[in-house]
């Protein structure tokens, strides 16, 4: 049934608009992740084999914007991205990871969007995209055990490459951090829908909370330190239920 | 059990379909935006990312002046619209161009090379202001979030009760319900856009010229028809027809613009990186086509038969070859054929073993190109050949 477009931009003359497909491709990724978070023992968070974490106390850390998007399931399973809750959800996760960061001995500065309104710098906007494709790449090759590639097997290399030179020469900053969450509620179509399939024992997915978090060295690109989080419950919605996961998320952040 | 279950998955369907019966939305009005607590907000934040993300493409071309003149089209087109669009254009072969809910529209530099004139492009910029205008996006995803919903219903209920193949033939209905009100919405924008298109002064009857284009790339492809059943759009010929018939009955104005002029001065420019892009998609039978269409005396003329050739060179075997050749040779003879031209008609002879003729191409070519990258590979075919 999901593999009806799902896409709320149509008007197009073909193959443009299943190209925006594929961005609505990304959080069924992310559900798939959930569904196989409850069969296997999850692994923890991963470290760099090759990395160095931030030096306590020296280091510089610079907070990305966090790229968030809330959305609502409808009883076919289709995401309907909601902009009233996904203003809350920023709202509620700036100020997790304020609080999430307030005990680390590291100086930590946000990223600002220009103040005159104008457009984000080109490059940190590129930044931002590549992390979110590399990390899609960490979640298929290091926690789904079918996907592992045998050449990372014992190794943790990942990196965004030395193009994130553009934040460290912006922010003066040593290392970024970078997230992404998606988080995701039942209709009461859904709600019923699931109800009704339980009845029989067939299992539907409700409302799903998923994303990853990466600490990257902004000399060599390095991810440092990478954590995912993928659940069936959460509500980014909350204030306190933001700063669960968060705190879930960066439970062992080397900061 | 069992006789109850029919019932009960009639009372879900009526539950999930709360919102089947939603009055389509009124057209949007200029500068309006959509409240962030409505699906429409939805959609648009979820596009405002997309844009965002997009805008970084390397794939999206900065010319200034060529930015200005599609955007011009678009804002004579809507001028009531004009400050509510952002237009992309996206370096891409094939004909394409796209529009999100919240103004995004991406024109693919593909549909500017098969566009004649400026009224063929505005023929298609129109038909993307078209679904913009009628909120197209929100009424698809309505659309299809009502449909899908009703099919949950339905698959449950006939699923439970072992009907699982009247559950899959639903399952196909659906699929064709929701392509059928995705083509529905593509006739409005033809039919929207046309009157975009005579309000701005723009001949009407270049419409359907640009769909005759389509359905000409496709029969010189071995391509299939594709089946209007899993259509998101209605076929080629459809749209010609009816685009040439209104066209007819809006009557002939005699201060209808077509533009080639000034499109052919702003684009040309541009047809040697394009028809690169093209020649690269590898779609060979459409790119003859296209070629064919840029073949006009005054045009880029060295440069049509360079890439003439580059395509029957492509295709490989004896005749191709010959042809291959003989077009070189063609554009040998304009100005504007590129110094790459003597650098094929080298490889070609060299194929041919044709010693002193790609000799005398390969020298032709470093000096058309003293400059050029691949200087040392030619000299090695220099000091090969007599």
């Amino acid at each position: 049934m999901t593999s009806l477009p799902a896409k709320p931009a149509a008007g197009s003359f073909g193959r443009a608009a299943r190209r925006l497909e594929a961005r609505f491709a990304l959080p069924l990724v992310l559900a798939a992740m959930v569904a196989l978070s409850g069969c296997v023992t999850p692994p923890k968070a991963l470290v760099s084999t090759q990395a160095q974490p931030p030096q306590s106390g020296v280091s510089k850390i610079l907070i990305m914007p966090p790229d968030i998007e809330l959305s609502e399931v409808t009883a076919a399973g289709l995401l309907e991205p909601n902009a009233a809750w996904t203003k809350a959800g920023h709202r509620n996760v700036d100020a997790a990871l304020s609080q999430a960061l307030a005990a680390s001995v590291s100086q930590v500065v946000r990223y600002a969007k220009p103040k005159d309104g104008s457009d984000f710098e080109p490059a940190h906007v590129q930044a931002v995209k590549l992390h979110n494709t590399v990390g899609f790449t960490v979640l298929s090759h290091k926690y789904v055990p079918a996907l592992e590639l045998p050449t990372k097997k014992d190794r943790f290399d990942w990196t965004l490459g030395k193009s994130v030179a553009s934040l460290r020469k912006s922010y003066d900053a040593d290392y970024a951090l970078f997230v992404y969450l998606r988080d995701s509620f039942t209709s009461a179509g859904r709600v019923a829908a699931i109800m009704f399939a339980a009845l029989f024992n067939v299992h539907l997915q409700g409302g799903t909370q998923v994303g990853f978090a990466s600490l990257v060295d902004l000399d060599s690109g390095d991810v440092v330190w990478f954590n995912r989080l993928a659940r069936q419950e959460g509500d980014l919605r909350e204030p306190e239920k933001a700063q669960e996961a968060i705190d879930l998320l960066l439970e062992d952040v080397p900061l | 059990m069992t006789p109850r279950r029919p019932l009960t998955a009639l009372a879900a369907l009526g539950f999930f379909c709360a919102s089947c019966a939603t009055p389509p939305p009124p057209d949007i009005q200029p500068g309006e935006t959509p409240s962030e607590e409505t699906v429409e907000g939805g959609l648009w934040m979820h596009m405002d990312r997309a844009e965002e993300s997009l805008k970084t493409s390397g794939r999206v071309v900065q010319d200034p002046a060529l930015n200005e003149y599609v955007r011009g089209i678009v804002c004579r087109l809507g001028p009531e619209y004009c400050g509510d669009l952002r237009v992309y254009i996206v370096r891409s072969p094939g004909f394409n161009a796209s529009m999100a809910p919240n103004g995004m529209m991406s024109v693919w530099t593909g549909l500017i090379l098969r566009s004649e004139n400026e009224a063929q492009l505005a023929t298609v910029l129109g038909h993307e202001l078209s679904h913009y205008v009628k909120r197209h996006s929100l009424k698809r995803w309505q659309d299809l979030r009502a449909k899908t919903d009703g099919l949950m219903a339905f698959q449950l209920a006939t699923g439970m009760v072992g009907l699982g193949l009247i559950g899959s033939v639903a399952g196909l209905a659906t699929y064709g319900s929701v392509m059928e009100f995705s083509r529905a919405n593509e006739r409005e924008a033809d039919r929207g856009g046309l009157h975009f298109m005579v309000r701005a002064g723009y001949d009407p009857k270049e419409a359907s010229k640009i769909w005759a284009r389509l359905i000409e790339e496709r029969d010189a492809s071995d391509e299939e028809k594709p089946s209007l059943f899993f259509s998101t759009h209605p076929q080629s010929e459809e749209r010609q027809a009816t685009l040439a018939k209104l066209a007819e009955e809006m009557g002939g104005g005699a201060d209808y613009d077509v533009g080639r002029e000034r499109f052919l001065a702003l684009t040309s420019q541009w047809h040697a990186e394009w028809l690169r892009d093209e020649l690269r998609n590898r779609q060979l039978e459409r790119f003859h086509v296209v070629l064919d269409h840029l073949s006009e005396p005054g045009g880029n003329q060295g440069l049509v038969l360079f890439y003439r050739g580059e395509a029957h060179r492509l295709e490989g075997g004896e005749d191709a070859r010959q042809k291959a050749l003989e077009a070189y040779r063609e554009a040998l003879r304009f100005d504007d054929a590129p110094p790459e031209a003597h650098r094929a008609l080298g490889l070609v002879y060299w194929s041919m073993k044709q010693g002193e003729e790609a000799h005398a191409a390969f020298a032709n070519y470093l000096e058309a190109a003293p400059e050029a990258q691949d200087r040392q590979m030619i000299e090695y075919y220099l000091e090969r050949t007599p």
